[in-house]
Protein backbone atom coordinates (compact mmCIF):
# COMPACT_ATOMS: atom_id res chain seq x y z
CA UNK A 1 0.00 0.00 0.00
CA UNK A 2 1.35 3.41 -0.88
CA UNK A 3 2.00 5.79 2.00
CA UNK A 4 0.53 9.24 2.34
CA UNK A 5 3.93 10.63 1.34
CA UNK A 6 3.90 8.59 -1.87
CA UNK A 7 0.46 9.87 -2.69
CA UNK A 8 1.47 13.43 -1.88
CA UNK A 9 4.55 13.22 -4.08
CA UNK A 10 2.59 11.68 -6.94
CA UNK A 11 0.01 14.47 -6.73
CA UNK A 12 2.71 17.16 -6.68
CA UNK A 13 4.97 15.73 -9.37
CA UNK A 14 2.12 15.11 -11.77
CA UNK A 15 1.86 18.88 -12.17
CA UNK A 16 5.54 19.75 -12.72
CA UNK A 17 7.45 19.49 -16.03
CA UNK A 18 8.59 15.90 -16.70
CA UNK A 19 12.32 16.59 -17.08
CA UNK A 20 12.56 17.85 -13.49
CA UNK A 21 10.38 15.19 -11.92
CA UNK A 22 12.98 12.57 -10.91
CA UNK A 23 15.26 15.03 -9.16
CA UNK A 24 12.43 16.88 -7.49
CA UNK A 25 10.98 13.57 -6.32
CA UNK A 26 14.19 12.67 -4.54
CA UNK A 27 14.71 16.09 -3.00
CA UNK A 28 11.15 16.59 -1.84
CA UNK A 29 10.95 13.03 -0.49
CA UNK A 30 14.14 13.72 1.48
CA UNK A 31 12.79 17.02 2.81
CA UNK A 32 9.53 15.40 3.92
CA UNK A 33 11.47 12.57 5.60
CA UNK A 34 13.67 15.14 7.39
CA UNK A 35 10.60 16.99 8.64
CA UNK A 36 8.97 13.76 9.84
CA UNK A 37 12.16 12.59 11.56
CA UNK A 38 12.42 15.88 13.38
CA UNK A 39 8.91 15.45 14.76
CA UNK A 40 9.26 11.79 15.72
CA UNK A 41 12.51 12.66 17.52
CA UNK A 42 10.35 14.98 19.61
CA UNK A 43 8.20 12.03 20.70
CA UNK A 44 5.39 12.15 18.11
CA UNK A 45 4.20 8.93 16.49
CA UNK A 46 5.08 8.51 12.85
CA UNK A 47 1.60 8.54 11.33
CA UNK A 48 0.58 11.78 13.05
CA UNK A 49 3.90 13.40 12.16
CA UNK A 50 3.45 12.48 8.51
CA UNK A 51 -0.05 13.92 8.43
CA UNK A 52 1.10 17.15 10.04
CA UNK A 53 4.07 17.59 7.74
CA UNK A 54 1.98 17.06 4.60
CA UNK A 55 -0.70 19.38 5.94
CA UNK A 56 1.97 22.01 6.49
CA UNK A 57 3.22 21.65 2.94
CA UNK A 58 -0.35 22.24 1.78
CA UNK A 59 -2.26 21.56 -1.40
CA UNK A 60 0.12 19.63 -3.73
CA UNK A 61 -1.18 21.43 -6.80
CA UNK A 62 -0.32 24.75 -5.21
CA UNK A 63 3.14 23.51 -4.28
CA UNK A 64 3.67 22.25 -7.83
CA UNK A 65 2.60 25.63 -9.21
CA UNK A 66 5.22 27.30 -7.00
CA UNK A 67 7.89 24.90 -8.23
CA UNK A 68 6.92 25.45 -11.85
CA UNK A 69 6.37 29.20 -11.36
CA UNK A 70 2.94 28.81 -12.86
CA UNK A 71 0.15 31.39 -12.48
CA UNK A 72 -2.75 30.38 -10.23
CA UNK A 73 -5.22 32.65 -11.97
CA UNK A 74 -7.00 32.36 -15.28
CA UNK A 75 -6.08 35.87 -16.41
CA UNK A 76 -3.59 37.88 -14.40
CA UNK A 77 -3.12 41.62 -13.95
CA UNK A 78 -0.93 41.89 -17.07
CA UNK A 79 -3.78 40.88 -19.35
CA UNK A 80 -6.89 41.58 -17.29
CA UNK A 81 -7.55 45.15 -18.45
CA UNK A 82 -6.97 44.34 -22.14
CA UNK A 83 -9.19 41.27 -21.82
CA UNK A 84 -11.94 43.33 -20.21
CA UNK A 85 -11.72 46.09 -22.80
CA UNK A 86 -11.83 43.67 -25.78
CA UNK A 87 -14.70 41.72 -24.23
CA UNK A 88 -16.76 44.85 -23.58
CA UNK A 89 -16.08 46.17 -27.06
CA UNK A 90 -17.17 42.93 -28.73
CA UNK A 91 -20.23 42.46 -26.54
CA UNK A 92 -21.54 45.89 -27.55
CA UNK A 93 -22.31 44.67 -31.05
CA UNK A 94 -21.66 40.95 -31.64
CA UNK A 95 -24.78 39.65 -29.82
CA UNK A 96 -26.98 42.30 -31.46
CA UNK A 97 -25.68 41.51 -34.95
CA UNK A 98 -25.97 37.76 -34.39
CA UNK A 99 -29.49 38.17 -32.99
CA UNK A 100 -30.68 40.25 -35.95
CA UNK A 101 -29.07 37.87 -38.46
CA UNK A 102 -30.61 34.83 -36.76
CA UNK A 103 -34.02 36.51 -36.58
CA UNK A 104 -33.99 37.67 -40.20
CA UNK A 105 -32.79 34.24 -41.37
CA UNK A 106 -35.61 32.55 -39.47
CA UNK A 107 -38.18 34.92 -40.95
CA UNK A 108 -36.95 34.78 -44.56
CA UNK A 109 -35.02 31.60 -45.31
CA UNK A 110 -36.76 29.62 -42.57
CA UNK A 111 -40.11 31.06 -43.58
CA UNK A 112 -41.33 31.42 -39.98
CA UNK A 113 -41.73 35.14 -39.24
CA UNK A 114 -43.58 34.31 -36.01
CA UNK A 115 -40.54 32.54 -34.57
CA UNK A 116 -38.11 35.30 -35.63
CA UNK A 117 -37.97 37.11 -32.28
CA UNK A 118 -37.35 33.90 -30.34
CA UNK A 119 -34.65 32.82 -32.80
CA UNK A 120 -33.08 36.29 -32.52
CA UNK A 121 -32.95 36.16 -28.71
CA UNK A 122 -31.49 32.64 -28.75
CA UNK A 123 -28.94 33.70 -31.38
CA UNK A 124 -27.92 36.76 -29.35
CA UNK A 125 -27.54 34.71 -26.14
CA UNK A 126 -25.45 32.08 -27.90
CA UNK A 127 -23.25 34.76 -29.46
CA UNK A 128 -22.75 36.34 -26.00
CA UNK A 129 -21.69 33.05 -24.42
CA UNK A 130 -19.47 32.07 -27.35
CA UNK A 131 -17.76 35.46 -27.53
CA UNK A 132 -17.09 35.55 -23.78
CA UNK A 133 -15.79 31.98 -23.79
CA UNK A 134 -13.42 32.29 -26.73
CA UNK A 135 -12.00 35.68 -25.80
CA UNK A 136 -11.36 34.43 -22.26
CA UNK A 137 -9.81 31.20 -23.58
CA UNK A 138 -7.44 33.12 -25.88
CA UNK A 139 -6.30 35.40 -23.05
CA UNK A 140 -5.91 32.49 -20.62
CA UNK A 141 -3.61 30.77 -23.13
CA UNK A 142 -1.68 34.01 -23.72
CA UNK A 143 -1.22 34.39 -19.95
CA UNK A 144 0.56 31.03 -19.91
CA UNK A 145 2.42 31.16 -23.22
CA UNK A 146 3.58 34.77 -23.20
CA UNK A 147 3.89 36.06 -19.63
CA UNK A 148 5.75 39.23 -20.73
CA UNK A 149 3.50 40.72 -23.38
CA UNK A 150 4.54 43.75 -25.39
CA UNK A 151 1.26 45.56 -25.00
CA UNK A 152 1.09 49.20 -26.02
CA UNK A 153 1.74 51.40 -23.00
CA UNK A 154 -1.02 53.54 -21.64
CA UNK A 155 -0.78 57.26 -22.37
CA UNK A 156 -2.73 60.29 -21.18
CA UNK A 157 -4.03 60.76 -24.72
CA UNK A 158 -6.26 57.74 -24.21
CA UNK A 159 -8.25 59.48 -21.50
CA UNK A 160 -11.91 59.64 -22.51
CA UNK A 161 -13.84 62.89 -22.29
CA UNK A 162 -15.31 63.41 -18.85
CA UNK A 163 -18.98 62.43 -19.11
CA UNK A 164 -21.29 65.35 -19.75
CA UNK A 165 -24.09 65.73 -17.32
CA UNK A 166 -27.06 64.43 -19.27
CA UNK A 167 -30.66 65.17 -18.61
CA UNK A 168 -31.62 62.48 -21.09
CA UNK A 169 -29.92 59.19 -20.33
CA UNK A 170 -29.30 56.34 -22.75
CA UNK A 171 -31.46 53.99 -20.67
CA UNK A 172 -34.42 56.39 -20.76
CA UNK A 173 -34.10 56.88 -24.52
CA UNK A 174 -33.78 53.16 -25.26
CA UNK A 175 -36.77 52.43 -23.03
CA UNK A 176 -38.90 55.05 -24.79
CA UNK A 177 -37.87 53.86 -28.25
CA UNK A 178 -38.59 50.23 -27.36
CA UNK A 179 -42.02 51.24 -26.07
CA UNK A 180 -42.81 53.25 -29.22
CA UNK A 181 -41.72 50.40 -31.52
CA UNK A 182 -43.82 47.94 -29.51
CA UNK A 183 -46.84 50.26 -29.83
CA UNK A 184 -46.32 50.58 -33.60
CA UNK A 185 -45.86 46.82 -33.88
CA UNK A 186 -49.05 46.26 -31.89
CA UNK A 187 -51.11 48.38 -34.29
CA UNK A 188 -50.08 46.12 -37.18
CA UNK A 189 -50.02 42.90 -35.15
CA UNK A 190 -53.60 43.24 -33.90
CA UNK A 191 -54.71 43.12 -37.54
CA UNK A 192 -52.58 40.26 -38.85
CA UNK A 193 -52.55 38.14 -35.70
CA UNK A 194 -56.08 38.94 -34.60
CA UNK A 195 -57.52 38.37 -31.22
CA UNK A 196 -59.44 35.17 -30.70
CA UNK A 197 -63.07 35.84 -29.96
CA UNK A 198 -65.39 33.62 -27.94
CA UNK A 199 -66.51 31.33 -30.75
CA UNK A 200 -63.00 30.66 -32.02
CA UNK A 201 -63.08 33.02 -35.00
CA UNK A 202 -60.40 35.70 -35.18
CA UNK A 203 -61.27 39.37 -35.29
CA UNK A 204 -59.01 42.44 -35.43
CA UNK A 205 -59.37 44.63 -32.31
CA UNK A 206 -59.40 47.90 -34.21
CA UNK A 207 -61.73 48.76 -37.09
CA UNK A 208 -60.07 47.50 -40.31
CA UNK A 209 -61.64 50.46 -42.15
CA UNK A 210 -59.14 52.70 -40.35
CA UNK A 211 -56.34 51.27 -42.49
CA UNK A 212 -57.44 53.61 -45.27
CA UNK A 213 -55.86 56.50 -43.36
CA UNK A 214 -55.84 56.68 -39.58
CA UNK A 215 -53.84 53.57 -38.62
CA UNK A 216 -50.97 54.30 -41.07
CA UNK A 217 -51.05 57.89 -39.83
CA UNK A 218 -50.78 56.83 -36.15
CA UNK A 219 -47.92 54.43 -36.97
CA UNK A 220 -46.15 57.24 -38.85
CA UNK A 221 -46.55 59.50 -35.80
CA UNK A 222 -45.05 56.79 -33.54
CA UNK A 223 -42.09 56.36 -35.91
CA UNK A 224 -41.60 60.13 -36.02
CA UNK A 225 -41.59 60.12 -32.20
CA UNK A 226 -38.75 57.56 -32.32
CA UNK A 227 -36.86 60.13 -34.40
CA UNK A 228 -37.61 62.74 -31.75
CA UNK A 229 -36.24 60.46 -29.01
CA UNK A 230 -33.01 60.04 -30.98
CA UNK A 231 -32.71 63.81 -31.52
CA UNK A 232 -33.38 64.36 -27.81
CA UNK A 233 -30.66 61.87 -26.84
CA UNK A 234 -28.17 63.53 -29.13
CA UNK A 235 -28.97 66.93 -27.65
CA UNK A 236 -28.65 65.37 -24.18
CA UNK A 237 -31.43 67.59 -22.80
CA UNK A 238 -34.81 69.11 -23.52
CA UNK A 239 -34.68 72.22 -25.70
CA UNK A 240 -37.63 74.45 -26.65
CA UNK A 241 -37.67 73.26 -30.30
CA UNK A 242 -37.77 69.68 -29.01
CA UNK A 243 -40.65 70.61 -26.70
CA UNK A 244 -42.51 72.09 -29.65
CA UNK A 245 -42.00 69.05 -31.90
CA UNK A 246 -42.92 66.77 -28.99
CA UNK A 247 -46.16 68.72 -28.45
CA UNK A 248 -47.08 68.48 -32.14
CA UNK A 249 -46.44 64.72 -32.19
CA UNK A 250 -48.26 64.14 -28.89
CA UNK A 251 -51.32 66.00 -30.17
CA UNK A 252 -51.10 64.32 -33.60
CA UNK A 253 -51.47 61.01 -31.78
CA UNK A 254 -53.82 61.88 -28.91
CA UNK A 255 -56.38 64.03 -30.76
CA UNK A 256 -57.21 61.47 -33.50
CA UNK A 257 -57.29 58.63 -30.95
CA UNK A 258 -59.63 60.56 -28.64
CA UNK A 259 -61.83 61.66 -31.53
CA UNK A 260 -62.04 58.12 -32.97
CA UNK A 261 -62.87 56.74 -29.52
CA UNK A 262 -65.57 59.28 -28.84
CA UNK A 263 -67.20 58.72 -32.25
CA UNK A 264 -67.12 54.91 -31.75
CA UNK A 265 -64.88 54.39 -34.73
CA UNK A 266 -61.76 52.94 -33.15
CA UNK A 267 -62.90 49.48 -32.06
CA UNK A 268 -63.84 46.91 -34.66
CA UNK A 269 -67.68 47.00 -34.86
CA UNK A 270 -67.79 43.23 -35.46
CA UNK A 271 -65.89 42.72 -32.24
CA UNK A 272 -68.32 44.98 -30.37
CA UNK A 273 -71.23 42.97 -31.78
CA UNK A 274 -69.65 39.72 -30.61
CA UNK A 275 -69.63 40.62 -26.89
CA UNK A 276 -72.76 41.46 -25.01
CA UNK A 277 -71.14 43.77 -22.47
CA UNK A 278 -69.45 45.78 -25.21
CA UNK A 279 -72.65 46.06 -27.21
CA UNK A 280 -74.72 47.15 -24.20
CA UNK A 281 -72.80 50.29 -23.41
CA UNK A 282 -69.48 48.67 -22.48
CA UNK A 283 -67.86 50.04 -25.59
CA UNK A 284 -68.75 53.60 -24.52
CA UNK A 285 -67.29 53.00 -21.03
CA UNK A 286 -64.10 51.60 -22.53
CA UNK A 287 -63.90 54.61 -24.88
CA UNK A 288 -64.44 57.14 -22.06
CA UNK A 289 -61.80 55.55 -19.84
CA UNK A 290 -59.37 55.35 -22.76
CA UNK A 291 -59.95 59.02 -23.61
CA UNK A 292 -59.30 60.09 -20.01
CA UNK A 293 -56.10 58.02 -19.86
CA UNK A 294 -54.91 59.35 -23.23
CA UNK A 295 -55.57 62.95 -22.25
CA UNK A 296 -53.86 62.48 -18.85
CA UNK A 297 -50.74 60.93 -20.39
CA UNK A 298 -50.56 63.62 -23.08
CA UNK A 299 -50.98 66.52 -20.66
CA UNK A 300 -48.42 65.01 -18.27
CA UNK A 301 -45.91 64.55 -21.09
CA UNK A 302 -46.40 68.13 -22.34
CA UNK A 303 -45.99 69.62 -18.86
CA UNK A 304 -43.03 67.36 -18.07
CA UNK A 305 -41.13 68.31 -21.24
CA UNK A 306 -41.79 72.03 -20.69
CA UNK A 307 -40.70 71.88 -17.03
CA UNK A 308 -37.49 70.07 -17.96
CA UNK A 309 -36.67 72.49 -20.78
CA UNK A 310 -37.28 75.43 -18.45
CA UNK A 311 -35.08 73.91 -15.72
CA UNK A 312 -32.33 73.39 -18.30
CA UNK A 313 -32.61 76.98 -19.60
CA UNK A 314 -32.67 78.43 -16.09
CA UNK B 1 -7.76 49.65 16.21
CA UNK B 2 -6.29 48.12 13.05
CA UNK B 3 -7.40 44.54 12.46
CA UNK B 4 -4.98 41.63 12.84
CA UNK B 5 -5.59 40.80 9.19
CA UNK B 6 -4.38 44.18 7.92
CA UNK B 7 -1.34 44.12 10.17
CA UNK B 8 -0.48 40.61 9.05
CA UNK B 9 -0.57 41.44 5.33
CA UNK B 10 1.66 44.49 5.85
CA UNK B 11 4.18 42.48 7.85
CA UNK B 12 4.09 39.78 5.18
CA UNK B 13 4.77 42.37 2.46
CA UNK B 14 7.67 43.79 4.46
CA UNK B 15 9.19 40.35 5.07
CA UNK B 16 8.74 38.92 1.60
CA UNK B 17 12.03 39.99 0.03
CA UNK B 18 14.10 39.38 3.13
CA UNK B 19 13.76 35.59 2.79
CA UNK B 20 15.95 35.74 -0.34
CA UNK B 21 18.55 37.87 1.46
CA UNK B 22 18.54 35.56 4.48
CA UNK B 23 18.85 32.44 2.30
CA UNK B 24 21.76 33.85 0.31
CA UNK B 25 23.56 34.82 3.52
CA UNK B 26 22.87 31.50 5.25
CA UNK B 27 23.94 29.45 2.23
CA UNK B 28 27.45 30.83 2.24
CA UNK B 29 27.63 27.69 4.34
CA UNK B 30 26.22 24.84 2.19
CA UNK B 31 23.02 23.31 3.53
CA UNK B 32 19.98 21.26 2.54
CA UNK B 33 16.35 22.39 2.51
CA UNK B 34 15.05 21.41 5.91
CA UNK B 35 18.25 22.32 7.79
CA UNK B 36 18.17 25.77 6.17
CA UNK B 37 14.51 26.15 7.14
CA UNK B 38 15.41 25.50 10.77
CA UNK B 39 18.44 27.78 10.73
CA UNK B 40 16.44 30.62 9.26
CA UNK B 41 13.70 30.07 11.83
CA UNK B 42 16.24 30.07 14.67
CA UNK B 43 17.62 33.40 13.43
CA UNK B 44 14.28 35.13 13.30
CA UNK B 45 13.25 34.39 9.71
CA UNK B 46 10.24 32.12 10.08
CA UNK B 47 9.42 30.84 6.58
CA UNK B 48 7.00 28.19 5.34
CA UNK B 49 8.45 25.00 3.88
CA UNK B 50 6.19 25.31 0.84
CA UNK B 51 7.66 28.77 0.17
CA UNK B 52 11.32 27.98 0.85
CA UNK B 53 11.70 24.75 -1.13
CA UNK B 54 10.41 26.17 -4.43
CA UNK B 55 12.37 29.38 -3.76
CA UNK B 56 15.64 27.44 -3.48
CA UNK B 57 15.05 25.83 -6.84
CA UNK B 58 14.18 29.16 -8.43
CA UNK B 59 17.37 30.77 -7.09
CA UNK B 60 19.32 27.81 -8.43
CA UNK B 61 17.75 28.24 -11.87
CA UNK B 62 18.69 31.92 -11.76
CA UNK B 63 22.29 30.91 -11.05
CA UNK B 64 22.39 32.49 -7.60
CA UNK B 65 22.80 29.12 -5.90
CA UNK B 66 24.73 26.01 -6.89
CA UNK B 67 23.78 22.56 -5.69
CA UNK B 68 25.40 19.23 -5.03
CA UNK B 69 24.01 15.87 -3.94
CA UNK B 70 25.52 14.52 -0.74
CA UNK B 71 25.08 10.75 -0.50
CA UNK B 72 27.29 10.14 2.49
CA UNK B 73 24.60 10.43 5.15
CA UNK B 74 21.56 8.28 5.94
CA UNK B 75 19.62 9.64 2.98
CA UNK B 76 20.74 11.54 -0.11
CA UNK B 77 20.34 15.28 0.31
CA UNK B 78 20.68 18.18 -2.05
CA UNK B 79 23.02 20.82 -0.63
CA UNK B 80 22.74 24.38 -1.86
CA UNK B 81 25.50 26.98 -1.73
CA UNK B 82 25.55 30.66 -2.69
CA UNK B 83 27.36 31.05 -6.03
CA UNK B 84 29.68 33.86 -7.07
CA UNK B 85 26.76 35.48 -8.92
CA UNK B 86 24.62 34.97 -5.83
CA UNK B 87 27.28 36.71 -3.73
CA UNK B 88 27.23 39.68 -6.12
CA UNK B 89 23.44 39.95 -5.98
CA UNK B 90 23.52 39.53 -2.20
CA UNK B 91 25.94 42.46 -1.82
CA UNK B 92 23.58 44.69 -3.82
CA UNK B 93 20.61 43.52 -1.78
CA UNK B 94 22.38 44.12 1.53
CA UNK B 95 23.42 47.62 0.37
CA UNK B 96 19.83 48.34 -0.55
CA UNK B 97 18.53 47.00 2.75
CA UNK B 98 20.98 49.29 4.57
CA UNK B 99 19.88 52.18 2.36
CA UNK B 100 16.24 51.54 3.26
CA UNK B 101 17.19 51.42 6.93
CA UNK B 102 19.05 54.73 6.61
CA UNK B 103 16.20 56.35 4.73
CA UNK B 104 13.68 55.29 7.35
CA UNK B 105 15.96 56.55 10.12
CA UNK B 106 16.44 59.86 8.32
CA UNK B 107 12.72 60.21 7.76
CA UNK B 108 11.93 59.50 11.40
CA UNK B 109 14.48 62.13 12.48
CA UNK B 110 13.14 64.65 9.96
CA UNK B 111 9.57 64.18 11.12
CA UNK B 112 10.57 64.21 14.80
CA UNK B 113 12.27 67.57 14.46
Amino acid sequence: MSTLTDRYLAATLRAVPAQRRAELDEELRGSIADMIDDRTAGGQDRATAEREVLTELGNPEQLAARYADRPLQLIGPRYYLVWWRVLRMLLTFVPAVAGVVAGVAKATVGGEPGAAIGAGIVGALQATVQTAFWITAVFAVAERVNPEPKLPAWSVDQLPEAPKERQVTLVDSCGSIAFLLCAAAFLSWQHFQPWMSGDGSRLPMLDPALWSFWLPFLIAVLVATVGLEIAKYRAGRWTWPLVAVNAVLDLAFAVPVAWLLLTDRLLNPQLVQRFDWLREGGAQDVARIAVVVTVAITVWDLVDSAVKARRQAG
Amino acid sequence: MVSEEVLRTHLQELRRGTVVVASLVALRQPDYGYALLQRLGAHGFPVDANTLYPLLRRLEEQGLLTSEWNTEESRPRKFYRTSADGEGVLRRLLDDLAAVQDSVAGLIEGVGR
